[in-house]
């Protein structure tokens, strides 16, 4: 396996206030991992620094071989990091076509747009339904489905999703993260932000615990659902 | 001027007689001329519409109040006059073929556009992009766009002077056809024609166009816009570019209506008027900015003849401006660019 994206000793704040201190963790090509952690532990920071909206203080990200850390974030994406952020960022004033159309914004490729579009359709087909609604105007679930639909458009190598089962039904949830290992299967790699660490852990091949900005436990999936320390505090179970 | 307005009280004892009002509306004016009117502040109207559009634009992806494009268009406006001056254009009407005008006046709007865009990229790169680097408040981004406003206006009058440009007549308005009694010349066809025109064109560029969905894109959510691979700072420096264009062309046919109307200061009350325009229709949508224009050309004269001043066109056209507001906050259409469906 070759790793696909590197974060060695990052370190981000907002103006004097540091959120990261010297993150580092990988993620190789063909996996989920995941990174779970309490609110405000510093996962959106993670994933605004990986895509490039938050500038690095120190440390860098390299992807691909390549070191992106001063890599414009809009260039990010045509390198292939397409992102679900935390929120869902529907753009409210856009049909569901047209949220859709805006993640292949940078693609030149009309006819691979087309099979992505259907690939996405295949995955969720109250999209296809929907196709005309106002994004604004979805359901919670349905604007999930919407903002994981238009990263795929981008056709990323790198599938970021920051707490997809944030706000969904508990059987939403379940039908989320069967997408998410579907989607998996076919090729994307993808490294998933939840607080649901359950189910987080359970999909993912491997995982991180993010406390206060710092890396405090990693390993497989497995390793992590049966530790008792991660248990307690991540899992509700005492 | 004002003194004929108001009948004024002063020289009387307290008791002032009612039919002795304060202000008369000269209700038989307005309706003797209401059409004519109409007409005329359509094409004054269609003029205001286009640079709205420059206020809209960025309003709607910037969040911001471009004072400085009041300086854009009139930095196209001489543009223009300088374009007709030096093609042997002056006081009097040219005595040349309709086409030689035509392809003149083309000449002119080019070299306006080109004029009020160089302004307002320049604006935006030397004011504008350095503070958002810095992420600086609202405030200072306010400040800033009064400062380059002012900057430029004393800039151009450091070249020109303090008089206007010599008058540069296009050519003599002939009488189309009339409509209601009222005579429509090909002046005011022109204008509102083309204005028109240009910005039918400006609202499908948004709506259908990639660089149009990057600019509602970055209009509704500017950092969902970047994770999509819009690069923001272009949408931007776009914004500003339609805006200088569009502010070109509203610049030649301010001439064509005002041929000395070119002063190093003459953009202030067109840009305000413009800026309300954009506000009545509803700031950051193109099409407010268009109905809004209309109405605040067509409001501005009726004002006129109501109350038989000029210097009323602006202050009628401003109380409108606030009864609207007080009755929709967001203006007439509301905020399409940004919020709701575009
Ligand atoms: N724009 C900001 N300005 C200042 N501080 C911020 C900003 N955004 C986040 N922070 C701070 O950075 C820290 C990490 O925030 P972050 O949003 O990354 O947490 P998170 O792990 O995603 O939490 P949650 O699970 O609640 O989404 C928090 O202490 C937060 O208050
Ligand atoms: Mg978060």
């Amino acid at each position: 396996m070759t790793t696909l994206l590197e974060l060695k000793d990052v370190v981000v704040g907002y103006g004097r206030i540091e959120a990261l201190h010297g993150l580092s963790f990988s993620v190789e090509e063909g996996e989920i991992v995941s990174l779970i952690g309490a609110n405000g532990a510093g996962k959106t920071t993670t994933m605004k620094a990986i895509s490039g909206l938050l500038n690095l203080s120190k440390g860098s990200i390299t992807f691909d071989g390549d070191d992106i850390s001063k890599v414009k974030a809009h260039v990010r994406v045509a390198r292939g990091i397409s992102q679900a952020p935390e929120g869902r960022g529907i753009f409210p004033g856009m049909t569901v076509l047209e949220n859709l159309d805006m993640g292949t914004y940078g693609r030149k490729d009309r006819t691979g747009v087309k099979e992505d579009l259907e690939r996405v359709f295949t995955l969720f087909p109250r999209l296809q339904e929907r196709r005309t609604q106002a994004g604004g105007t979805m359901s919670g679930g349905e604007q999930q489905m919407l903002a994981i639909g238009r990263a795929l458009m981008g056709r990323p190598r790198l599938l970021l999703l920051d707490e997809p089962s944030m706000g969904l039904a508990p059987q939403f949830i379940k039908q989320i993260f069967r997408i998410i290992t579907e989607i998996n299967e076919q090729g994307t790699t993808i490294l998933l932000v939840e607080q649901n660490a359950n189910q987080a852990l359970a999909r993912a091949h491997r995982a991180y615990v993010l406390e206060t900005g710092t890396i405090t436990h990693s390993g497989t999936g497995r390793e992590l659902l049966s530790d008792t320390a991660i248990k307690e505090a991540y899992l509700g179970v005492a | 001027m004002l003194a004929t307005l108001f009948s004024l009280s002063a020289a009387l004892p307290a008791s002032v007689s009612t039919d002795n009002s304060w202000i008369n509306f000269d209700v038989t004016s307005l309706l003797q001329n209401f059409w004519p009117a109409t007409f005329d502040g359509l094409t004054f109207g269609a003029i205001y519409a286009l640079i709205a559009l420059g206020y809209t634009l960025v309003y709607g992806v910037l969040n911001l109040i471009n004072f400085a494009h009041s300086e854009v268009f009139i930095m196209g406006c001489y543009g223009v006059v300088f374009t007709l001056t030096s093609l042997g254009f002056g006081p009097n009407a040219p005595n040349l073929s309709i086409w030689a005008i035509i392809f003149n006046l083309i000449l002119a709007m080019l070299v306006g556009m080109v004029f009020s865009v160089v302004t307002a990229f320049v604006v935006e790169r030397v004011a504008y992009r350095p503070l958002r680097r810095r992420g600086a408040s609202r405030l200072a981004f306010l400040i800033t766009a009064l400062g380059a406003s002012f900057s430029i206006q004393y800039l151009i009058f450091l070249v020109r002077g303090s008089n206007a440009e010599p008058a540069v007549t296009m050519f003599i308005p002939t009488p189309i056809f009339q409509v209601f009694g009222a005579i429509i010349d090909s002046q005011q066809l022109t204008i509102v024609i083309a204005a028109i025109v240009m910005m039918v064109a400006t609202d499908q560029y948004i709506r259908r166009t990639r660089v149009g969905r990057g600019i509602r894109a970055v209009a509704q959510d500017p950092d969902t816009a970047t994770l999509m691979g819009v690069n923001k700072d272009r949408i931007i420096v776009t914004t500003f570019v339609i805006g200088g264009i569009l502010a070109g062309a509203a610049a030649l046919f301010y001439v064509m209506k005002v041929p000395s109307g070119v002063i190093y200061n003459g953009g202030f009350v067109l840009g305000i008027k413009a800026f309300a325009a954009a506000v009545l229709g509803g700031i950051g949508n193109v099409r407010g900015a268009l109905l809004g224009g209309l109405l605040i050309g067509v409001i501005g004269n009726y004002g006129q003849l109501l109350l038989g001043d000029s210097q009323w066109t602006d202050v009628v056209a401003f109380i409108v401006l606030v009864l609207v507001l007080l009755i929709r906050p967001s203006g007439l259409l509301g905020q399409t660019l940004g919020r709701s469906r575009a």
